[in-house]
């Protein structure tokens, strides 16, 4: 849940990468910190097994500057994709203000995906959130592999994306889309906020 | 000079009373999201977002150990290094549950922290206002801030 | 709590006008063993001792004096007696103002060898 403070006027929010193992939830992050200048950025806290899989979460901290006068801060958070990590996962879930869901494109990857967009589903209703109110974007991940190893991004649509949430084609790893994709989340999480509180 | 910082300002009073008396070297108050209420000791905003991110995990996955138990909440959790030690406690208030992260070295220990932590939860819990009603947050032209803000911090 | 901390503290809390005796770890202020009468906040008492005995042993070293052995501290309503014990544990003893120190200091210093 967003922390607002209208006495210092500081907006924090949380948001999570979600989705299957290795789809690119950590190359977004590593890609994103690597891009924004380091006064605006916190160190990326990766806690990961020795083979680099993430064990419990990455997290970033982003300063984005002042937006209608707060000084707003993004806490970005990826979970473990594997999925005997389901228990750290809702931990991670919680207090979560959006959700960004990367796909792995890989049409050899579909039923992982849809078993963790099912797990999503699960661990939000799980902790009492609706999904139907939570910002979501799907990034369909990995779209520079080979046009016959992928599925399109309206396939993906067809097979992921029935509550119609915005979604963008990504290359993580070169970093297309990745901007998109935050920029996207952001402007929902804070819009969602605006509303809420109007 | 090290700084007190306090999001929420009706926190500043009890955490500089508790920081005083318990000469802890580092201290955070956050929500158990991680969100950042207050602090003492830390030179950077970001490295406050996340130490408040590792002990509200610590927090979490500890907690649900001891649901899997069937044991009753923890409150304190323990740590002790060679020249530091780092103190959890998860408490309440009227704004709901919060942490505690505390760090000190030599010229502390844990017997001290926890004293003076009783005494700290108490004065948050009295000083807590209630919980304010909703006020409008964001200018409905925000999508402008926000882009420039993400361009800026991109380089585009 | 072992018999060799019960039979420490109770050949202290056996000397006339002592009110309570306790064991603590001298590094983190936390009790090892008690032996308290109503009223007494040992917990809280423990952890003040301790940083207490640590502030003492600073200036006792820096004054080149090594560690020191035995804390006495009078207020207006009693005492606050500390003895170091080998084993780094401190032996506190609350007591009434007119409690026979030399005798008392004797008894924590021989239960502190009694712990080490």
């Amino acid at each position: 849940m967003s922390l607002v403070n209208f006495t210092t006027r500081e907006i924090t929010c949380k948001i999570v990468y979600y989705g299957p193992g290795r789809s690119g939830k950590t190359t977004n992050l590593q890609y994103i910190y690597g891009r924004v200048p380091e006064e605006r950025r916190g160190r990326m806290v990766s806690l990961a097994t020795q083979t680099d899989r993430t064990l419990f979460f990455d997290f970033l901290p982003l300063e984005l500057g002042s937006i209608s006068g707060f000084k707003t801060r993004f806490q970005l958070y990826t979970v473990p994709g594997q999925v005997y990590y389901n228990a750290t996962r809702k931990l991670v879930l919680q207090g979560s203000d959006g959700v960004v869901f990367v796909v792995d494109s890989q049409a050899r990857q579909l039923d992982e995906n849809i078993e963790s967009m099912q797990n999503l589903h699960a661990n939000l209703l799980e902790q009492g959130l609706d999904i139907r109110t939570l910002p979501v974007i799907l990034q369909y991940n990995k779209q520079d592999l080979p046009p016959e190893l992928i599925l399109t991004p309206a396939e993906l649509d067809e097979a992921l994306n029935f509550r119609a949430w915005p979604s963008l084609p990504a290359d993580a790893i070169n970093g297309h889309g990745v901007f998109e994709t935050l920029k996207a989340a952001s402007e929902a999480v804070l819009r969602k906020l605006s509303e809420e509180r109007t | 000079m090290t700084q007190t910082r306090a999001v929420e300002p009706w926190t500043l009073e009890p955490l500089q009373r508790f920081v005083a008396e318990s000469a802890a070297r580092l201290a955070l108050l956050t929500t158990t999201s991680g969100q950042v209420i207050a602090q003492h000791g830390f030179t950077r905003a970001v490295d406050v977002m996340s130490a408040a991110a590792l002990g509200a995990a610590i927090a979490a996955s500890t907690s649900e150990i001891i649901r899997m138990l069937q044991e009753p909440a923890f409150r304190v959790l323990a740590h002790q290094g060679q020249r530091h030690g780092i103190f959890l406690a998860r408490f309440g208030t009227p704004r709901g549950a919060m942490l505690a992260l505390v760090v000190y070295g030599g010229d502390s220990s844990i017997g001290l922290v926890q004293l003076f932590f009783e005494q700290f939860a108490r004065d948050l819990a009295a000083a807590c206002p209630a919980p304010e009603p909703a006020r409008p947050v964001l200018a409905a032209d925000f999508e402008r801030d926000l882009n420039e803000s993400l361009a800026a911090l991109f380089g585009r | 709590m072992t018999t060799k901390f019960q039979a420490a503290l109770d050949s202290v809390t056996r000397v006339r006008g002592v009110r309570g005796a306790m064991l603590v770890a001298g590094d983190d202020g936390l009790v090892v063993a008690e032996s308290l009468m109503e009223g007494i906040r040992g917990n809280a008492v423990a952890a003040l001792a301790a940083s207490l005995a640590k502030r003492f042993r600073r200036a006792s070293e820096t004054a080149a004096y090594g560690l020191p052995q035995f804390i006495h501290l009078q207020a207006s309503q009693g005492l606050l007696l500390a003895a170091l014990a080998p084993s780094g544990m401190l032996l506190v003893v609350v007591a009434e103002a007119d409690i026979n120190v030399g005798l008392a200091r004797l008894e924590m210093l021989r239960a502190g060898e009694a712990v080490a």
